[in-house]
């Protein structure tokens, strides 16, 4: 019997042997822009993202929401719009720290972009770690409607966030660049904030632990940026003690590494994280699909076709020739799942997806030899 | 009077606890401020090659340009009295619809640390200020700066931008960002790519040498 496209991923990332590469595809950049541009190709209008992948005869994924929902325990929490931002004041106690941001879903990206950070000096610290410490995490209803809509046509892999708690710190509360100034100046603080953020994120991952997600988002969007020895203080300790719970569980776990990742490649295993996602090779990031596979042989590769590939500049013959190349460097082709680093460009043609499938279907067949 | 070795040594350390005593120590042992500034900009440069082989990152590169900043506070009553000119200038930018910069501070950071004058437009600049920026300032460089795909294109619209405005013969443009690529940069008709901050560096001389 046909394997469904879920049950497809899932044997594959448990190390089990299928019939041919699935292909987990992503659109949602292509997507939002051609919606709100009103722009789709004619077939497509009034279509989900997950029906024309599927249409494309591709899996699809959504992650992009979390299983849980933040609840603010005593201090007053005020949303003002001012467009074209949204400011979102934390009014406690001890003080008010504020975020302000920006959406821009009519270019494609869904995610906000924080113009204002929650940190911004060093007075902040009590502020923040007081409302991390105040906040409560619920199952986030959404999540059961997710996974109805998705059904068998691919997987909802969410998790507790979009980002991991130390990543959160760095990237959504400080920002990178103000995150290694305290950590040259004021280090016992940052692990003060991150202690916090880590007991916020354990409640998250009890709600996850307990639902029926099969694999678990700890993390996105890394790259190496993200300093060897901070991984291996903060992010390396979490992920271990996360995955020992979601393994325990019978879950797997992921992570979204789409960025420049030679120096975190050798350390992805010390994680015990089950599956990288989004890996983008040469010619977008510096990395080889080989240099890849050196995370280790029980870490299953998703990806391996940078977006830039699926641009109107990139003629059809260089890009069955790339995915053909991809294939052959992969052989024999376990632990892994093709996917995009990470998404269709606005500029792309939606065909290009169902490409990949027919070019799956003829050089894919596991083992590939 | 030292050869201020100690000094590249520092800043490719990334040592800024140390940096400011050990820049006054030169001045007062008598180094020439110039000399002084060669060799800080030559331990930036080994950064940047350092960043570009993979060996250094964000953090490392951060260190390293808060020990230029605070050696240029030391040096900074003695430069201004002296004739010791910048390597060029540069406009540099996000492109519109883009709100990453850290890739483009990165850049920066290293243009600034080995001498280049930056003008730092910020993120989600629009082709109309870029043009009005390099008017103003009349760079040597323009740089483009983009992590999205799709903002990419930006780029190509701010170049069609300076053409039509009479001024793209004025100024080289240099872009850069994850999703750019040199054929995708030359696609768009800028004169050069780089792919990091370290490369970005040796391509801004040579584009400030070519002029």
């Amino acid at each position: 019997m046909t394997m469904t496209q879920k049950q497809r991923i899932l044997e594959v990332i448990a190390g089990k042997e299928v019939d041919k590469l699935p292909f987990g595809a992503r659109i949602d950049v292509w997507f939002n822009y051609h919606v709100a541009h009103d722009s789709l190709p004619e077939k497509y209008r009034g279509w989900s993202q997950t029906d024309i992948i599927a249409d494309q005869g591709a899996a699809a994924q959504k992650r992009f929401f979390s299983i849980c929902k933040e609840e603010y325990h005593d201090m007053e929490v005020v949303k003002k719009q001012e467009p074209p931002y949204e400011i979102t004041e934390f009014i406690t106690p001890i003080g008010t720290c504020s975020i302000s941001l920006l959406w821009s879903v009519a270019e494609g990206p869904w995610l906000a972009y924080e113009h204002q950070k929650l940190f911004k000096t060093e007075k902040d610290y009590p502020i923040v770690k007081y409302i991390l410490d105040h906040t409560v995490p619920v199952f986030n209803e959404q999540y059961t409607q997710e996974r109805q809509d998705m059904g068998e046509r691919g997987i909802v892999m969410t998790g507790t966030g979009l980002w991991g708690p130390s990543q959160r710190v760095m990237r959504e509360i400080m920002g990178y660049e103000l995150f290694y100034n305290e950590y040259m100046d004021r280090p016992e603080k940052v692990d003060e904030l991150m202690e916090s953020m880590m007991n916020l994120e354990r409640k998250k991952l009890d709600i996850a632990i307990k639902s029926d997600l099969e694999i678990v988002n700890l993390c996105a969007n890394w790259s190496d940026d993200i300093h060897t020895p901070v991984f291996r203080q903060y992010f390396t300790p979490w992920f271990r003690e996360a995955n020992a719970k979601i393994h325990e569980a019978g879950k797997f776990s992921m992570a979204h590494t789409d960025g420049e990742m030679r120096r975190l490649i050798p350390l992805f295993s010390e994680t015990l994280i089950d599956v990288a996602e989004a890996v983008t090779p040469v010619p977008q990031t510096k990395c080889t699909m080989s240099e890849f596979r050196r995370m280790g042989d029980k870490v299953t590769l998703w990806g391996g076709i940078p977006s830039i590939l699926f641009e109107p500049y990139v003629s059809n013959k260089e890009f069955d020739n790339y995915i053909k190349d991809f294939f052959k460097e992969l052989q024999p082709g376990y632990r892994l799942i093709v996917g995009m680093g990470d998404n269709l460009t606005v500029a792309a043609d939606i065909d290009r997806i169902g490409r990949v499938v027919e070019l799956i279907d003829k050089y894919g067949k596991l083992p590939i030899d | 009077m030292s050869d201020c070795s100690i000094l590249v040594e520092k800043v490719v350390e990334g040592d800024w606890k140390e940096i400011a005593r050990l820049t006054q120590e030169e001045i007062d042992s008598g180094t020439k401020p110039e000399e002084i500034i060669l060799k800080l900009q030559a331990g930036m440069e080994l950064v940047g090659e350092k960043y570009s082989t993979g060996e250094y990152f964000l953090p490392d590169m951060m260190k390293s340009a808060r020990c230029m900043s605070l050696a240029f506070e030391v040096l900074k009553p003695v430069v201004e009295s002296s004739s010791f000119g910048s390597l060029g200038k540069i406009v540099i930018g996000t492109v519109k619809s883009d709100m990453h910069d850290i890739g483009k501070n990165i850049v920066t950071g290293f243009l600034r640390g080995v001498g280049f004058d930056v003008i730092d437009l910020g993120a989600d600049v629009s082709e109309d200020r870029f043009v009005e920026e390099v008017i103003r300032h009349q760079p040597d460089i323009l740089g483009l700066s983009s992590l999205l795909t799709t903002t990419m294109r930006q780029i190509g619209v701010v170049i069609k931008k300076l053409e039509e405005s009479g001024f793209r013969s004025s100024v080289k443009v240099i872009a850069g960002g994850a999703p750019i690529t040199e054929k995708f940069a030359m696609s768009m008709g800028a004169d050069a790519y780089a792919a990091d901050g370290g490369q970005a560096v040796k391509v801004c001389k040579q584009l400030v040498q070519r002029s």
